[in-house]
Parts: C-alpha cells; structure tokens; sequence
C-alpha cells in the first residue's frame, strides 16, 4: 500500500492554507492528506506488475499533481491540484468533477479511465 | 547615576520613578524604563558579562537586543538580553561565563590559549579516539555554558492566541509607521509590529539634520496620525519571530505568542549595523553609533566621556554631534573614506572643530589591563585591509563604530526572498519576495527620510491595491541619490589576532580564512566548521564581514558567497512559548466515573480512557485481573465497550458497500445477523476489523476498533466518493455507549432487565442481533463473543450509559456480577485466540498469515485489496502467526516482540503473551517461519533476560476449542 | 429553589459532576434536566451580567437531531422546514428551532433553548417512519447523543475563541447564522453564530466524548475576561430582554 506521506512537511508548510470545497480556507492543519490521485486499472484484467506498480508507487512528479485531501472537522474528500516544486495549490475541487457516476464491478470494470 | 543627562533626553525614562535592582550583589539604582544594560552605564558599569569562549570581557554593543555581548542571569532565566530586560525593583541580576569574579574572571587565560583552540578545534581534537568527546564533554560544557537554569521555577502561564489582519507591518520605524498609516484605508485591518518599547525606530535616536529636530517632529506626527486610526492596532514589545507559509507570523511578547494571519505583510524590518574589525574591537566601550546615540537619546544617559568615532559614511558624523550635544568629548572621527562626500550634518560636524582623519582607520584597541577600551592605535589605510607602519595613539573610553549596515533581511528571507550583494555600493540588498510581501525603509536599501517615507507609502498601496480595496496607479520605486552608507572593507587583521568577525563564537579574520583553508569553501560549510553565525545573534553582526572574507579568501564575489540561510525564530523564545498551554484531548465514555468509583485504574488509549482493571483491598494488579478474568469464566462479567467505532451505512447498497469495504460476502447476509468484517487495504493488509449487524436490509451497524474507526470511516467515504453508490455513512462512535456482558450468567441477568427480544437460545442466537429495551434504554443488542463465553453487547444512545450501567450492576448483583477491565478482556480474548489488530498484526499481516483465511470471500467480483491477496495467494507464505504454550511453569514470561529464534537466528517475534489463569500456563501468538506452523512444532523464545524458552505450537482457540461456551 | 438530582434521570449530561461540583440548580425542561443556575451565592441577576460578558452553558440534554443522505435536503423541505441556500449556515424557523445545513446533504436541528420547539423530535419520528416505508434516502442522526452542545455567549465570546480556534469568528467576519465546522482546541467542532438576545453568541457542538475536555479547556481560555459557566435561566434572560 502507498503510504500517505504527507507533502514535505516543514514548518513552514504545515501552516499553508488550505480551501476546502466544502469549508473554505483553512489553515492546513485542519486536513489529512490522502494520497496520490490517479485512476485505478482495471483489477481483472491488469498484469501483476502493473498492480503492483498501482498500489505500491507513488509518481512523485515533480510539476503539478492531483491530490487527494479530507476536511477532517467535516470528512469532506476533494481534490487539490498542487505544484510540489513551488508548493502552490492550484485548485481544489469535489471528487464530482472526476468521479460522475456509479462504478461497478459486477461486469468488465468500466473504472479503467487513465 | 554620575553618567546620566538632564531631560529631554531619556524618552523612555521615567524620572519620578527610582527603581533599586543588584548587579553582581551590588545594589544600583536607575529609573522606571532603564534596560539592566542602560542602568548600569549609568553607573559607569560598562563590563557586563563575558564572551561565551575565551571568557573575554563584553559591554554593550548594539543596545537594542540583537547581540549576545549582553547576556545575563536573572534568577529566573538565563541569558537575558540586559539592553532589552527592564529593571525593577529587587531584580537580582550577574554576569555570566565566568568563574570566580565577572571583573577577575579564572577563565579568562582561556584567551592566552586562544591559538591552541583553532577553528574546527573540536572536530579535530575530539574525532579520536573513539569516546573521548564522552570524558571532555563536561568540562568544556562547564567552561562554554550560557548561563544556570533555575530547576526549582514554577513556570508561568503562557499562552496563545489567534489573530487575523488584512495587512501586517512588521517594525515600526518611520517606514513602518507610514506604512501602517497608508494602509489603513476603510476597513482595512492593519497591525503594526515593534518589538521595541515604543514606536519610531531611528526617529527616537538618530540624527536626521543639523539642528537634530527632525527625528522627533516626524515622529509626533507619524503617531499623532496613528492615534487617529482606529483601524491600526499596535503590538510594542512584540517579536515577529519568523514566517510561515501563506503569511502566518508568530509574534511573540512577554507570556503569549500572538498567530497572526496576515493577507498583505509589509516588512520595514530596518538594518543592522555592522561593527568594524580591527584588533580588541570588542573591548567594552566599543559599541555601534547607533547603540551610543540610543543611551543617549532614549535612556538619558552618557556612555562615555571622551570618544573617538570610527566611520565609514556620515552618520558617524551625526553621532559626533549628538555625543558632543550631550557633553562627550570627541577626540577624533577617525573616517575610512579617503575623500569624503560629505552632507549637512558631516559638514556641520567639521564645522564644529572635531578633529577628522579621513583615509584613516583604528587599527586596535588597548585597555591597560582593565575591562574597557582605554585608547586607540589609528593609522592610514594603505591598501584594502593593510595599514600603515607606525599610527598614533588617542585616549577614549567610548569608541562608536559606524561603518555601514545590513538589511535585516531575515524574516524576507524566510519568505523566499533572496539576498545579492553590489559591489558598487557593498550592501546587502532583497529581491524576488513573494507578492504578498512588501518591502520599505532600509531592509529595502534606502536610506534618506524622505526616500524611506515615499517608498513606505508605494508599499502600502501595493497591498491595498491587492485586498482589492484600493485601485490607486502605483509610482515607480523611490531612487535615491544618497552615498551608500557602506564601506566595503572595514577589515584590518593584526599580527595578534583578536579581530573578532562573531562576537558570540569569540571568531576572527584567521579562523574564518582558516576554515577556507581546510576546504571548507563554501559559505553553509564555514558556518558548520567555524561555527560562526551559530551563536545567540545568528550572524546578524558576522555574516557581511564572513562573507566578504570568504569571497576574497576564495576569489569570489560576495553576491556568490552569500549568507547561510536565516530560518526561525528571528530571535531567542522561551520554552514556554511552545510549552505553553497546549491542547491533549480526552475522551471519557459516559460510564466513566462508574469505573473511577468502582476502584478502576485509568489509562489511556489514544484520547480514550479506559478501565485497565479494577483495583480490590489488598491484592496487588495481576491478582485482581485474574480474578475478573475467572469471575467472567465463572460467572459474569460486565466491560465498558463505549469506545469500540460504530458506523451506520445505510441505503438501497448498504450491502454491496461493504461488499466492496471488507473482505467478507455479505449480500446474502440475512437480517437479524452480524457478520465478522475484516477490512484489508489496497494492499492486502489487515487494517481492521468488527462485526457487521444487519438491522435492516438497507441497515448495517459496523462496528471497528477503538484506534480504527476514526480511519476506516474516512476510508469509507473516501472509496464511496469514486465509487457513488446509494449509500450514507455515519460515524456513530461516540453516539452510542456500549457493554460487553459476559459470562455463564450473562443471560440470566439480561432477562431480568431486557424487554422485547427473546433471549432464549433458539431465539437469538450466537451472532444474532436485536433492538430491545434495557428498562426503558432503547438498546441494539448484539450476541458475539470475543471473550469466548456467552455475552451479549449492549449499544445505547451515549446519555443513557450511566443508566444502563447502573441498571446491569444491579440486576447482576445476585448473579456475581463484577466490572473487567481491558487486561482482563486482553486475557480472555488470548485465551480464545482472537487477534487485536494492530498488536498481532503488523504492516505487512495479510488474512492467511494470521489465519484468517476464511473470513476472505474468494468470489465476489472485488473488494478492496482483493486482487494483492489472489496475488499472495500464489505465492508461498514467508511466515504465519499460531498460538504457543509454555508448559514449563518456571521459564519468565516472553513480552511482545520478544524474538523467535534459531539457533543465533531470529526467525519470528511473540506479538502477545500471559499467563492464562484459566488454563494455568503461558499462552502466546508469534509470527513464526512457514515450515513451523504445524501444530506439534516447537519453537525457541528469547525471553526476559535472554532466556531460551521452549514453546509448542498448538491449534487455536486456546479455550474451549468447540466454541460451546459462547453459544450457550 | 431546591434542586432536582440529575441522576434520577435516565439520560445524563456528560458534564452533570462538573455542574454539581459548581453547586447546579437543576430543572427539568420537560426534556430533561438542565443547569438552571448555580448557587454560588449570586443573585440571578450576576449570571444575566456573567452571559452578557462571558459565559459558558450547557446544553447537552436539549433536544436536538440530524438528517443526512441524498434525500435529506428536498425531504426536510417537504416537512416544511425552512433550509439555508448553502452549506454551512443555519436559518431559525418560526418555532424557534435552528435548522443548519453541514453539507448539501446533512442537516442538523437544533431547538430553541426553552425546548419549546416539538419539532425536533416530531422530525425525527417522521423520518425513522417514512424511511420504513419509501426509501427517501433521508437517513436519521443521532446528534442528541454523538454531540455535547454547549453555549459560549458575551461580547468577549470571539476573543475567547481566537485562543482555541484558527477560524476568524469575530462578529464583523462570522455572521448571524455562519457555521465554522473546525477545530477547537484540538477537538473537531462545529460553531455556529447565534446570538441570544442582543448578545453575541455562539452555539459549540463537538463529539461528546470530548465534552468534559472541551468544557476545560474553555473555561481555562475564558478566564482572563473573568467567564464562568451559567444556567440556562440566564440565556432564557437574555432572549426574552
């Protein structure tokens, strides 16, 4: 399982804003980082490796990456768009955005969106 | 008081007011509003304290609480800065790094071996051998100590608290003040930060013209018009101690640190000024302009009686003037320039007959074997750095420096800014701060009033302009044509040495060269060799000199050299600014003070408290448990399970979530019935794990571990959030208390007090789930049995749990009915081989390893760590955990993580261990090596002490193998 | 007045010890027991100034509860329940109850401090009935037990918070009705601007676990502006002035 590092907390860091969807700004102490976004490959049909490589490694791009973040006060999960070389957060947006409609397993998995 | 001056001067003073405090255990008197340091040059005390290496004598030097050459022992804190400390009455106050007297330090041959102690000298001489540093540490420690800490102090209260400003200035000098003012427009919320007594920076002492008006007129009307604001709040005395991201500012004053918010930060953090480097410059009695013109303007007092200033521009010129005001003796202004360009006030100052000699410089100081500068050797400047043969020498007891500055840029710096030198005018200046960062004043290279106030006003609307509030053209940048207050090389090494580059590392011209000549060329690594800028004052007064020396030692310019980086806290903060009131949340289950009464002895599990066991009259901790874990085997027992997660999903999908969620199937779970829900991660490993009641069809109540829940319901949400199924959760934890009834006895006790449910064994079965009343408690009753006996947890809406624990006491009372704690409950569950997750599973524990193979569903289309298990699945198993007994009744007990071992190999470790009571032997599970599964195997345990002690593998459960007891 | 016992009760406030140590006067609200007063040898007239200055009240046993779900919003609607436009604020109806909206989907309802509003129970009956029988995606919380709920009033009240919460809540930046969901010394909470009367006020739920923990730690912040917890006759003064 990918860990969930936070980003590189430092001082400094740990006193970002943040703006929650839901909530508005907030100081970022006030949310729980949730990993890496990318799209899950399909669980049936994947090769080993490249399961491994979905739940094992993170990109760790440097440039802006798409980040999973929870309101922890609330429970609310969005999406932060952030720039980890300058650390600005870009955009935050609901899980809506990306996630439109019901996902089903019972069939061939239609969740393979990349 | 002989050096104090008659009023006006002293705006910080107050006459009426005398205030009696002890140096050295020798009383002093000075006025309300003196500094320990102002109050003793007052005195004509001008030694102070001693310099943290070489024990030398220090005295004042800057005056404003940027320097170590001041810091003394209060009774209640160490190195207090004695220009910033106040005095008051009975304030006891010595010196410190010394041992005898601070005027006869024992020490102080420490500075005759000064060639002995090279730069590096620790890494070189403590390197090897091996532990040396072990037996020198302590006695170097007691030679290099800052100052006694008072062990026996009752700390004070601090405090926090948040505040939030559209804009922030921080310093309040002309630059600030103006910035502030402009700021201000309608419904703007400006603070203006001083960690100064009062506002007005340089207005309060500097010389601005000839007449040495202006300073005081501006700065009337600068506070006359911030009076009038009421949109400025103003924090004097307050320390903005670094900056964070998104502009949060700690400010700290005396007991609390201000967290301050800002949307716009203005910083006119003004300059340093730098002291020149010559040989004894940092006898007492040498000190920067500035800090002479502060004595005398600020405090009334006069430091010294006959002066000779060292300049490098020509506001050493204006401290001849005001020192000449005040009644001090100018022997000489002694002017590094060649050929002056001199303005008004330098031109008055000669016009006044002082004696100047330009090209010039003081070479060093003497002090006759006293504590203080007794005169100075100057010379002609031959070449950069180089003097002339022979000098001349001139009686001083004040020498002030003035020979340029450095931005203090710290706080810009922390904020991205970056730092580059020109040559041209040899100053340090900023560029690339962020956008919501101004700069003005002099942290902004800029110098002349008029130039400071004009750029001070840009800034401002700068900021307004951004908070959207004012929609003003801004002007281009303020230029000046002012002379650079610099002088590029104020540097002139001696063949004695003692040019001290770092007052508060006691370093000089050769131990900085020398680290370049250990290789240490670059400036980060200089600082970490030499260790200079390490010191309390963090390079504010060393790192122009280190970096103008390094650049020249290396054949770089300075701009490439540059500093090291300036990171938080601007200044020294007391422990008690981060110790202070600080926030350890409890939680406490509503049957809380029925434990406490009941004999419980708390601990805390996560915020959790939690009854370990409950203590009876003469039985020691293990007695007592044991007794809770046989009267639950024997008769009943009664836990406190509030602290167990309990998650409702609800919905036309509630199934096919946890479907999905756990690893178990559950669309076909039938209504009534709990379910075992074991949870696993994406990648395959064991996180969790509950029971599963389904009330309804579209109705599950989820329970999950006391440290789980508050993750695997985010978990939840976070999985629903992609997936979008027609589903609610809800994180009903603290919503509902709960007990575990346990025991031979628990149902009889039950029915006296149950109504609507059946208790009957055909009725409601093991693993049946029901809603019924305890008295008139509504309650979810829920037959499991981690315990192993038959027992019944009873969940109910939290206000009622007193109510429901009261009612089960009583109604058990004929029954033998007693409390058990978690030890207890940690007993019975080893003894039915139930694992707790998190104990007796680790990050890598996956469902076959810990022998819960069967609680994975192997056809569902997924669930979440599905496809890594089928994985591992294929793959051969690196190691399983099984249950052990210790038969030998003698061998010590094996601990949690004590090792499984092969010969001298470990192969496993126990994750939990006891003494079964019930069964009479030590019981245990370990992860072991796969060929040592079988049942039958024996395995060796390193235990207590490094004891082998034989173990045998058996089948688990440990207790009552066919599961009878709990479905009685 | 001589005090009822607050354990005769079935349902009990986390906080009744504390209440009890402070020498509470209890009364029953026909809900259940609340602090009236307490007897500290202070006339009623001192809590009144106490609240309009600092203070502290709780009011844990009033009725209160939750709807959440995809259906929640338009289902309340249907009741007749007056629903802010936005997440996180809160609209008093005309019997007085406060319906606050947590996200587009969760309501939370809470009743006036005479616990005159029926309509927080009558909610939650008709939920738990109509979702028995149509599935109305609505589905009930049990906000009456997960939460304490307690009252921060006085015209120090924002001050106070500024040293527990890293939200702005001063009156000028939080409006009438405003919700923070956020933490309060360390301790996830929502806060909610409701004045009492003239008077700032806030409305502080947090999980009631914490409530004893979060009860501390604001009495030891209200103390440099002199607060100290009230009864409810106190609030109910300062509705009604």
């Amino acid at each position: 399982m990918k860990p969930a590092l936070p980003p590189r907390a430092t001082r400094g860091r740990s006193l970002k804003l943040l703006t929650c969807p839901l909530n508005g700004s907030r100081n970022i102490s006030e949310f729980t980082y949730g990993g890496e976004y990318h799209a899950t490959p399909n669980h049936l049909t994947t090769s080993a490796r490249d399961w491994a490589e979905h739940v094992f490694f993170h990109d760790n791009a440097a440039g802006v990456v798409t980040e999973w973040w929870c309101h922890t006060a609330s429970s609310f999960w969005f999406l932060a768009e952030r720039n980890t070389i300058t650390d600005e957060i870009i955009r935050t947006f609901k899980a809506e955005e990306i996630y439109t409609q019901r996902v089903d397993f019972s069939t061939i998995n239609p969740e393979s969106r990349s | 008081m002989k050096n104090r001056l008659p009023p006006p001067y002293g705006s910080l003073i107050n006459r009426e007011k005398m205030v009696q405090f002890e140096f050295e255990s020798k009383a002093y008197q000075g006025f309300h509003g003196d500094s320990v340091a102002s109050a003793l040059t007052a005195n004509n005390q001008t030694l102070l304290s001693r310099s943290f290496k070489y024990h030398r004598p220090r005295g004042v030097l800057t005056m404003a609480g940027q320097d170590a050459n001041t810091m003394v022992q209060l009774p209640s804190n160490p190195n207090a800065l004695a220009d910033r400390e106040l005095i008051s009455d009975g304030l006891k106050v010595t010196g410190q790094n010394y041992s005898g007297t601070l005027e006869k330090d024992r020490g102080q041959w420490l500075g005759l071996f000064s060639r002995f102690l090279p730069v590096g000298f620790y890494y070189k001489a403590f390197f090897k051998p091996r532990g040396i540093w072990e037996k020198w540490a302590p006695l170097i420690r007691k030679k290099a100590g800052l100052g006694v800490i008072n062990q026996q102090l009752v700390p004070d209260y601090y405090d926090k608290q948040y505040k939030f400003f559209d804009v922030v200035v921080i310093g309040g000098g002309p630059a600030g003040m103006q910035a502030a003012l402009e700021s201000a427009v309608p419904s703007c919320e400006v603070l203006l930060v001083d960690e100064n007594q009062s506002l007005g920076g340089s207005l309060n002492y500097s010389r601005f013209d000839v007449e040495g008006a202006r300073g005081k007129n501006q700065l009337d009307k600068l506070l006359n018009a911030i009076n009038d604001k009421p949109n400025i709040s103003v924090m004097t005395n307050a320390v903005c101690n670094g900056w964070f991201a998104d502009n949060w500012l700690p400010i700290i004053t005396k007991k609390r640190l201000y967290k301050v918010r800002a949307k716009q930060t203005i910083m006119c953090t003004g300059s340093l000024e730098q002291p020149a480097i010559f040989h004894n410059n940092d006898l007492p009695g040498i000190m920067m302009s500035s800090a002479a013109q502060r004595l005398v303007h600020l405090y009334g007092v006069r430091p010294g009686s006959q002066a000779v200033i060292v300049t490098g521009n020509n506001d050493g010129y204006g401290t001849a003037l005001d020192l000449d005001d005040a009644g001090v003796k100018i022997n000489a202004i002694v002017d590094l320039r060649e050929d002056p360009n001199y303005d008004d006030i330098a031109k008055a100052a000669v016009d006044r007959g002082i004696r100047v000699e330009t090209g010039t410089t003081v070479y060093a100081a003497k002090h006759k074997g006293a504590n203080r500068v007794s005169s100075v050797d100057i010379r002609k400047i031959v070449s950069q750095g180089i003097c002339a043969e022979q000098g001349e020498t001139i009686t001083c007891d004040l020498l002030c420096m003035s020979v340029g500055y450095t931005p203090t840029y710290q706080l810009a710096c922390q904020a991205g800014g970056q730092l580059t030198y020109d040559d041209q005018s040899a100053m340090f200046s900023l560029r690339n701060c962020p956008e919501s960062l101004q700069l003005a004043g002099s942290v902004n290279s800029l110098w002349s009033l008029d130039a400071v106030l004009m750029e001070a006003k840009r800034a401002a609307t700068i900021a307004t302009n951004a908070l959207g509030l004012t929609q003003v053209q801004v002007a281009d940048r303020v230029t000046e044509d002012t002379v650079s207050p610099n002088h590029p090389w104020p540097i002139f090494a001696h063949p004695k040495g003692k040019e001290f580059i770092d007052f508060d590392e006691d370093l000089t011209i050769a131990d900085i060269i020398n680290a370049t000549a250990d290789g240490y060329e670059h400036i980060q690594l200089v600082k970490r060799y030499s260790t200079c800028g390490m010191g309390p004052s963090q390079g504010r007064h060393s790192a122009l000199a280190a970096a103008r020396l390094v650049a020249a030692a290396t054949n770089r310019t300075v701009a490439e050299t540059g500093v090291t980086t300036a990171r938080p806290p601007f200044s020294a903060e007391q422990l008690g600014h981060s110790a202070g009131r600080s926030f350890y949340p409890a939680r406490r289950s509503n049957m809380h003070y029925r434990h406490i009464e009941a004999g419980a002895e708390m601990l805390q599990a996560g915020a959790w408290y939690r009854p370990a066991f409950y203590r009876s009259k003469g039985k020691d901790s293990t007695a007592c448990i044991d007794a809770e874990v046989s009267n639950v085997r024997n008769n009943v027992g009664l836990v406190d399970v509030s602290t167990l997660g309990g998650i409702e999903v609800r919905g036309a999908d509630a199934s096919e979530f946890l479907n999905r969620f756990y690893t178990f199937g559950f669309l076909k779970q039938p209504v009534g019935k709990a379910r075992y829900a074991l949870l696993t991660n994406e990648a395959g490993v064991v996180i969790d794990d509950g029971v599963a009641c389904r009330f309804g069809n579209n109705h599950y109540y989820v329970t999950a571990t006391t440290g789980g829940v508050d993750r695997v319901y985010q978990n939840m949400l976070k999985w629903n959030a992609q997936w979008r199924l027609d589903v609610d959760l809800a994180n009903v934890t603290s919503a509902y208390c709960g007990v575990n009834i346990a025991g031979p006895n628990a149902r009889a006790v039950l029915q006296k007090v149950c109504s609507g449910v059946d208790l009957s064994s055909e009725a409601f079965p093991y693993m049946g789930v029901r809603v019924g009343n305890i008295g008139d408690i509504p309650a979810r009753l829920i037959r499991v049995g981690f315990v192993g006996e038959l027992g019944y947890e009873i969940h109910v809406p939290q206000q009622y749990g007193e109510a429901l624990w009261d009612a089960l006491m009583v109604a058990g009372n004929d029954y033998h009915i007693q409390p058990f704690g978690i030890e207890a409950q940690r007993i019975l569950r080893l003894e039915k081989g139930h694992i707790i997750i998190g104990q007796d599973t680790d990050a890598m524990s996956n469902p076959n390893e810990v022998q819960m193979g069967w609680a994975v569903s192997q056809n569902k289309p997924f669930f979440v760590g599905g496809r890594t298990i089928a994985e591992l699945e294929k793959k051969p198993g690196l190691r399983g955990l099984v249950g052990f007994v210790i038969d030998d009744t003698k061998a010590p007990l094996p601990r949690e993580s004590h090792l499984v071992v092969e010969d001298q190999r470990m192969t496993g470790r126990v994750t939990s261990c006891n003494f079964s009571p019930t069964l009479g032997k030590a019981i245990g599970l370990a992860y072991v090596p796969p060929e040592k599964t079988t049942v039958g195997t024996m395995i060796e345990i390193k235990s207590t002490g490094g004891v082998r002690v034989l173990a045998k593998v058996v089948e688990l459960p440990f207790y009552d193998p066919e599961n009878l007891r709990q479905e009685l | 007045m001589a005090s009822l016992d607050p354990t005769t009760g079935m349902r009990r406030s986390q906080l009744y010890r504390r209440h009890i140590n402070n020498k509470a006067v209890f009364k029953n609200t026909g809900y259940d027991f609340v602090v009236s007063h307490y007897d500290n040898g202070n006339d009623q007239h001192t809590e009144l100034d106490q609240a309009r200055s600092m203070a502290i009240c709780d009011l844990s046993t009033l009725p209160r509860t939750g709807f959440k779900g995809a259906g929640a919003r338009s289902w309340a609607e249907n009741q007749g329940i007056k629903i802010p436009d936005s997440a996180n604020r809160s609209i008093v109806q005309p019997d007085g109850c406060l319906v606050a909206t947590l996200s587009d989907q969760e309501l939370l309802i809470l009743s006036d401090i005479l616990a005159k509003s029926h309509q927080v129970t009558a909610l939650g009956e008709q939920s738990t009935n109509d979702h028995l029988e149509n599935d109305t995606q609505t589905y009930l919380l049990p906000r009456g037990d997960s939460h304490c709920w307690l009252a921060v009033t006085g015209n120090q009240a924002a001050e106070m918070f500024s040293k527990v919460c890293g939200v702005d809540l001063r009156p000028h930046k939080f409006a009438l009705g405003d919700i923070a969901q956020t933490s309060v010394a360390k301790t996830n909470a929502v806060v909610i601007r409701q004045d009492l009367g003239q008077i700032l006020s806030y409305y502080i739920l947090c999980d009631i676990s914490a409530a004893e923990f979060l009860w501390d730690c604001l009495l030891d912040a209200m103390q440099e502006y002199a607060g100290s917890p009230v009864g409810i006759s106190a609030l109910e003064a300062l509705v009604s002035a």
